[in-house]
């Protein structure tokens, strides 16, 4: 089975390289961005399984990265994370379909379970 | 004194002078009425004489004896006028002349009677009679003439007397008013002063000696006006720095909320793959706990400035790290709303003396309003220093794309309690930047264009080399 494939957007590079390490030693492909812009353009490129994004960033909104996602590939599994967490924030980012929600500090174990979780109601079709 | 004291004063010093001067005319005029009756009496001796002497040439000339009896009577009245006006007729004339006077009467009246007894007269005696009866004339004319020059006199004194009166009350006047008066523009001079800066938002007080009069107590209530502003406006100024603690608040929790996440993964993973991480990895993960719990620490120190009441303190500061520093203040504001920072700042600028603290606060207000006045994503705040073209001041603009205000506002944006943000703003943002900056001796600026953003220049005296 080849290994899935996963996405990180935060503007926080230590974000970034903590869930790629953490993941890349549980056998995933993870690719790491700082800016939502070169992400989206590199999903058109490439199949991933899950997108990891931040909420609040500078060009873009983590809201958009969500919409832009789900409008165009409604099967990748979007889990939205953030340090600016309100309930408000919350709602509309299940209203738009985000898979989850985490709020900084984010626990990996809990990040990885809830991957995993997200994987196994789509089977891998890579 | 009190100015209502000071006018009753005066008023009373002019009643008593109008007092003074009707006594002086009214003596005068009863010494001219006087005279006149005088003058009056005398003229009927005069005519009395006058008809005698018309009875004693007749006399002369018929050689009537019935003539020497008028002679008579008009002596009698002559005597009698005399005795009656004796007293009058000594002051005008002096003892000695009446007295020659009466001498005379007598002459005159022994002479008739001389006349009468003998029946017949001599030439020496017409003579002596023509000669005494002259001189008899001559002085009651000259009577008349002495009371009329006394007359005279008497008008003319008491015309210059008036003209010299009305001089001095117009030189008393003019200086009483003119000191009256000029004291009491200086004071509502000064009050003026104090009430526009008030107005301005500069709660000065009234310095100098406060008068002891109604002004001064208008004083008085001004500067504890004024002082009572002055608190209030600290209050509010607390208050709205609370206020912009809330609008800070999601900033912050975003701004901290980043750095603790960043430990706690990079903590999380050193746990759970210690085993397969090189000694090296061990070392970075180490020092990215320790920069983070850095940046959080430059967090809580940012807001602890800002929030803490700061005593004046001037210091040579260098405007380009006070532009990068104040920016950071408020950068987390600007993540939130994806508005973009745009430093653009001349590399060599002269220092500046200035409280740092105070202009980082006006640098605070500025990109605050810079980003509300930008509701929608995608623009952005320029900062930017340049020397001015002389070189003896260095200048800071604050440029956003925003809404722009419109003209009608633009003149009023540095009012206290003035604010385009309704309920939002306190309106105290940009007056307070206004006071700080014109404490500095700067000038601060304003020019928008509605639709395209507003830019604010301040501008700071340079702090030349010489002058340290």
């Amino acid at each position: 089975m080849a290994a899935y494939r996963i996405m990180v957007i935060d503007d926080e590079n230590i974000v970034g390289k903590m869930i790629k390490t953490a993941f890349e030693h549980d056998g995933y492909i993870v690719e790491t961005f700082l800016n939502p812009k070169p992400a989206l353009a590199r999903l058109k490129e490439e199949k991933f399984h899950v997108v990891i994004t931040d909420l609040k960033m500078k060009d873009m909104d983590g809201m958009g990265v969500l919409k832009t996602i789900k409008d165009e590939s409604p099967e990748i599994k979007v889990i939205m994370i953030t340090a600016f967490a309100s309930l408000d924030a919350a709602v509309e980012a299940f209203r738009r379909n985000a898979n989850d929600f985490f709020a900084k500090p984010v626990k990996i174990s809990d990040l990885k379970a809830c991957v995993q979780r997200l994987l196994h109601e789509t089977p891998s079709q890579g | 004194m009190k100015l209502v004291h000071k006018i009753i004063l005066g008023n009373v010093l002019a009643i008593m002078f109008i007092a003074v001067v009707y006594a002086f005319s009214y003596q005068k005029l009863d010494l001219l009425l006087n005279k006149l009756n005088f003058v009056e009496i005398a003229e009927g001796l005069n005519a009395n004489l006058l008809k005698m002497r018309l009875s004693e040439k007749n006399y002369f000339l018929y050689k009537d004896k019935s003539d020497l009896p008028l002679i008579h009577e008009d002596l009698n009245k002559s005597a009698q006028a005399i005795d009656d006006e004796r007293e009058n007729l000594k002051r005008a004339i002096g003892k000695e002349k009446l007295a020659q006077l009466e001498s005379n009467l007598k002459k005159y009246e022994q002479e008739v009677a001389a006349l009468e007894k003998s029946g017949e007269f001599t030439k020496e005696m017409a003579e002596s009679l023509r000669e005494t009866g002259r001189q008899l004339r001559e002085q009651s004319a000259s009577l008349i003439q002495l009371e009329r020059e006394a007359v005279n006199r008497i008008i003319v004194a008491s015309r210059r007397a008036l003209f010299s009166f009305f001089c001095f009350v117009l030189a008393i006047a003019a200086t009483t008013s003119y000191l009256f008066f000029s004291k009491m523009f200086r004071s509502l001079r000064r009050i003026e002063k104090v009430a526009t800066a008030i107005s301005k938002g500069n709660f000065n007080k009234i310095g100098g000696k406060i008068p002891n009069d109604e002004l001064g107590s208008v004083m008085t209530a001004i500067n504890s006006m004024s002082e009572e502003l002055g608190s209030r406006l600290e209050q509010l100024i607390q208050s709205r720095k609370l206020a912009s603690m809330g609008v800070l608040t999601a900033g912050v929790a975003h701004e901290l909320g980043n750095p603790l996440n960043n430990i706690s993964m990079v903590a999380q993973n050193y746990l759970a793959l210690y085993d397969d991480l090189s000694p090296e990895d061990r070392l970075d993960y180490m020092q990215t706990v320790l920069d983070q719990t850095e940046r959080i620490r430059r967090v809580v120190q940012n807001l602890l400035d800002f929030s803490k009441p700061k005593k004046t303190d001037f210091q040579m500061v260098d405007m380009n790290q006070l532009a990068k520093e104040s920016l950071k203040l408020v950068q987390n504001m600007f993540d939130v709303t994806c508005i973009e920072s745009k430093l653009e700042l001349e590399p060599t600028l002269p220092p500046v003396f200035i409280d740092r603290h105070k202009i980082e606060e006006v640098f605070v207000n500025l990109l605050t309003n810079a980003v509300h006045a930008m509701s929608t994503c995608g623009g952005a705040v320029y900062i930017r220093t340049r020397l001015e073209e002389k070189g003896d001041s260095v200048v800071i603009e604050v440029e956003d794309t925003g809404e722009g205000i419109s003209a009608e506002f633009l003149p009023h944006i540095f009012d206290p309690f003035f604010s385009t943000k309704g309920t939002e703003g306190t309106g105290l943002g940009l007056s307070i930047s206004y006071g700080i900056i014109k404490n500095h001796n700067g000038k601060i600026d304003v020019k928008s264009q509605i639709g395209k953003g507003t830019t604010f220049t301040i501008q700071l005296p340079a702090h030349r080399q010489e002058e340290i």
